[in-house]
């Protein structure tokens, strides 16, 4: 570790912030660049003995998502610590360091015939440490689950400068606390990331989707559900009008499969005698690159232009009942309301595009949505949409009972609230 | 009491004269325990080396009960053990210097079961297997399936982030668990996650799974449930040798095929289960691999196929394929029971739980081999091939003190080369008591207190389940130490 009065500085970038980098807009009095994990232990080290505040970023991608910070004095980049350390393809393990891209790993992986089966969008501007902060997924999550169910180590820096590890390299490993999960979905708020270890699959050979087209969203939920029980797809997605260019119906349910050439074609058949009597249309069935286009389309949904995107979690049996609020409420707010759902997951996301109905739509729904155990985050808004989400419970909402356990745990990561203060639940 | 092992009370001050009464006055006095006869049964679990029986067992009959329970012992500032079916394999009940225990296994009621949302709510003491049971009509099941899965339970494997042979393609526990309801050592009552996906804030049902009962005591658990394969090829690969059959199983990961389980099992353990349960395994052979293939009828040749070539490459001499569900039932029951089965080879037997990284584990069963000549002991391997997740099975008689000094240093020496292998020391079974020597070797002393700082976050006062799974130089000097100078 550089002790402090070592060389003055082991990093090579250091400028002032610009708007450019401001978060929430909030701009930063610096801006530094790790170059090694050496390097970002000396400048977290010498950043929380100034008191300072920092927020740690890879690309700066999906910094959108958080309450605008209470301070921030540095922001601290990572996309130099870039590289896939190790990728062990007979283990099925990779080792990278979280300034890596999600589009990089999946080139390397490829190469050996296997990928990390996590699709959030933009893969090339996404870092490991993006991934894990904001607990980014697509439409995979359906079968292969999320970053909690892929990470099997992680390390990063606590505010001493400290590096801290927990789980391993190994696929299976009940050695002392799981302590990589509390930083999945943190955004930084409990250190500073810097490297992660996944676990690998074998990158399927087919991919075919079949597109179904329904009236209302209710059918819509009945189709997906009839799908996954038909046969449990690798994805399984329901996208309103508008979504989909070409797709001439209220509401598209897309299935998507992933296997060998038999084992696709033969669920596709299953699902269509699945849902052979029901009211949905068949509209499109798609193979091999433009089915894959298709979740990437969906998926990047959670990206595309607008004043708010909130995302709605619920159980999977209740989105037939907020899609249909969500459309009630589009019709009372006078405003178009776009949704893409992960049916087989409960969550939705609802693309706003009017900047003066977010207020008023995330207090119409939240409460219904937390009634029923679930919860409504705003991922993102321009500062001012948040600031007047005060009221109404901010851009997280109420993380329920486990509360006063999240703020000792911040405490026990980062007693000085050095790491992206204010960013998080219960002013976290 | 055998040899290698001895009771303690070390460390323990007398249970206030007036707790029996407040705590009969919550459970009933029936639900008491605290006859020395009696208490024998609590003495230790699965992990038989070390033993010493708490002063009092409570046996509550709900949630609330032992949210009560912990209150009155709360306001004394008693340290308790949490206990499930006692099916642990690491001493994780042990009681050290924790008069009280709470067992949950009273608590049997599977609360809901929401199919439609592939949903269960159980309650801690429901046995792992009662889920599947309940839903199976309905093609669904609780994927983590440990071999003890008819006798342990939730709350157990919620403490142990439980695993099994089917985790190689489905997850662990903690893969599962979607919410619990936690008991805290102050009796406080918290519902962290819950049936929905997803919630914002810190993931604290991950980080409750796997505590090992450190955090309080987990009452509920909202699980998930997965949808039952439609069918299984389950595939017997006869080998001359180990080491052959360990080159098989990094063959087929390496041939990107990801069975459901991919089970091994060593000549020692062969002639024990088939004495046990008549399966016509071969004798003679070397090792067995026990492979299964699961999901879409039509997708289980082309990989059976596959598995057959790479079996074939590195030299099986035999693959069999169970012909039917009963085969297939047969030679899960002779894994699963295989720990039972040894119980005929010698009179005790005890078990490690080391990973090593798939690619490495011709390595690690080439060092357990070596191991055992060189400590004189007969060592039986049964394991999860596929992760990587050793279980050597040392056999062993607790009456000959010099036999059970052997087997305590093979199994130190077994644990540090998978360590030296870049693996773990658990894969399932935690750290408990047994492998609380191995932490610093595995973590830096940093990892090492960012993990008891989360542990004070639940429990600042250390009262639940103290002195497990971290070194803790007083206990060493208190406790560990004459134990282990007992045992060895």
């Amino acid at each position: 570790m550089s002790d402090r009065g070592a060389a003055p500085h082991a990093h090579d970038l250091e400028r002032a912030g610009t708007n450019a980098d401001a978060v929430d807009g909030v701009v930063p009095a610096r801006v530094v660049q790790g170059r090694s994990v050496d390097d970002v232990r000396a400048i977290v080290r010498r950043a929380t003995d100034d008191g300072h505040a920092l927020i740690a970023s890879g690309r700066g991608r999906h910094l959108a998502l958080g309450e605008p910070p209470g301070r921030l004095d540095l922001l601290l980049r990572l996309d130099r610590l870039d590289r896939v350390h190790e990728h062990q393809a007979a283990d099925m393990t990779v080792n990278v360091a979280t300034g890596c891209t999600l589009g990089e790993i999946d080139r390397v992986l490829a190469r050996a015939g296997q990928w990390l089966p996590l699709d959030p969008p933009a893969p090339d501007e996404t870092t490991v440490g993006g991934l894990i902060a904001a607990n980014l997924s697509g439409p995979l999550r359906a079968s292969q689950g999320t970053v909690r169910d892929l990470l099997l180590g992680l390390s990063w820096i606590g505010p001493g400068g400290e590096l801290v590890s927990a789980g391993g390299r190994v696929v299976k490993n009940v050695a002392g606390y799981d302590l990589a999960k509390a930083h999945v979905g943190a955004l930084g708020t409990l250190g500073v990331l810097v490297e992660a270890t996944f676990k690998v699959r074998p990158r399927p050979p087919c991919e075919r989707a079949l597109v179904l087209g329904c009236d209302d969203p209710r059918t819509a939920l009945d189709v997906a559900l009839a799908a996954r029980d038909a046969v449990d797809p690798a994805w399984l997605e329901i996208a309103s009008a508008g979504v989909l260019a070409g797709v001439d119906a209220p509401f598209a349910v897309v299935v998507g499969w992933l296997g060998l050439a038999a084992e696709v074609t033969d669920a596709e058949q299953r699902v269509l005698d699945a849902v052979e009597s029901s009211a949905a249309r068949t509209l499109a069935s798609v193979d091999g690159a433009p089915a894959r286009a298709l979740r990437a389309r969906l998926g990047g949904f959670a990206l595309e232009p607008a004043a708010a995107m909130l995302r709605a979690a619920t159980l999977p049996g209740a989105l037939g009942e907020l899609l249909a609020e969500v459309a009630r409420a589009a019709a009372d707010a006078g405003t178009p309301l776009r949704c893409v759902a992960h049916a087989a997951n409960g969550v939705a996301r609802i693309a706003v595009a009017d900047p003066a109905a977010v207020t008023t739509l995330v207090a119409a729904l939240r409460p219904r949505l937390a009634a029923r155990g679930g919860s409504l985050v705003v991922e993102r808004a321009a500062p001012a949409v948040k600031h007047a989400l005060q009221p109404v419970g901010g851009v997280f909402g109420d993380p329920g009972a486990g509360r006063a356990l999240m703020r000792r745990l911040k405490e026990a990561f980062d007693p000085g609230a050095s790491f992206a203060p204010g960013r998080f639940v219960a002013g976290i | 009491m055998p040899a290698g092992a001895q009771a303690t009370s070390v460390g323990r001050s007398p249970l206030p004269a007036s707790l029996l009464t407040r705590l009969a006055a919550v459970v009933g006095r029936d639900a008491l325990v605290d006859s020395p006869e009696a208490l024998l049964v609590y003495e230790c679990d699965g992990y038989t080396l070390e033993r010493g029986a708490p002063d009092l067992v409570v046996l509550p009959r709900s949630p609330e009960q032992v949210a009560a329970v912990v209150r009155v012992l709360a306001a004394d500032g008693v340290a308790f053990v949490p206990r499930g079916a006692g099916t642990g394999l690491s001493g994780g009940t042990l009681p050290v210097a924790a008069p009280v225990m709470i067992c949950t296994s009273r608590l049997q009621t599977i609360e809901s079961i929401d199919l439609r949302n592939r949903r269960v709510v159980a309650q801690a003491g429901v046995v792992n297997l009662w889920i599947t049971r309940q839903v199976q009509a309905a093609g669904l099941l609780y994927a983590p399936d440990p071999s003890s899965q008819g006798a342990c339970t939730i709350g157990g494997n919620v403490a142990e982030n439980s695993g099994g042979p089917h985790t190689l393609k489905y997850g662990v526990t903690t893969n599962h668990v979607l919410g619990v309801e936690l008991v805290l050592p102050t009796g406080e009552v918290v519902q962290l996650g819950g049936a929905v996906e997803e919630r914002p804030g810190y993931d604290l049902t991950g980080l409750v799974v796997g505590s090992e009962g450190t955090f309080g005591i987990v009452t509920r658990a909202t699980l998930r449930l997965s949808r039952a394969p439609e069918a299984y090829r389950t595939l017997l690969a006869v080998f001359d040798t180990i080491d052959a059959a360990s080159e098989a199983v990094s063959g087929i990961i390496a041939a990107g095929i990801v069975p459901a389980a991919l089970e091994m099992m060593d000549r020692l353990i062969l002639q024990a289960v088939e004495a046990a349960f008549h399966a016509g395994l071969p004798l003679d052979a070397g090792a067995v691999l026990l492979v299964e293939l699961d999901g879409a009828a039509v997708g289980l040749e082309p990989l059976a196929e596959q598995v057959r070539a790479v079996c074939a490459r590195h030299g099986a001499r035999e693959v069999r394929v169970a012909a039917d569900d009963a085969e297939r039932a047969l030679l899960w029951k002779c894994r699963k029971r295989a720990f039972g089965a040894v119980g005929r080879l010698a009179p005790n037997y005890c078990t490690q739980d080391g990973v090593v990284p798939r690619t490495r584990v011709p390595d690690i069963v080439r060092a357990i081999t070596a191991t055992a000549e060189r400590h004189r002991l007969r060592i039986g391997n049964v394991f999860h091939a596929g992760d990587g997740n050793i279980h050597p099975i040392v056999l062993f008689d607790e009456r000959d003190a010099d036999e059970v000094q052997r087997v305590l240093a093979a199994g130190r020496e077994i644990l540090e080369a998978c360590i030296a292998l870049g693996g773990s020391v658990t894969g399932e079974h935690g750290i408990g008591v047994e492998k609380i020597a191995q932490m610093p070797l595995l973590f830096s002393p940093e990892d090492l207190l960012a993990m008891t700082r989360v542990r004070a976050v639940f429990d600042p006062e250390g009262r639940a389940n103290p002195h497990k799974i971290f070194p803790d130089a007083k206990v060493c000097v208190e406790t560990r130490a004459p134990r282990r100078q007992a045992a060895l």
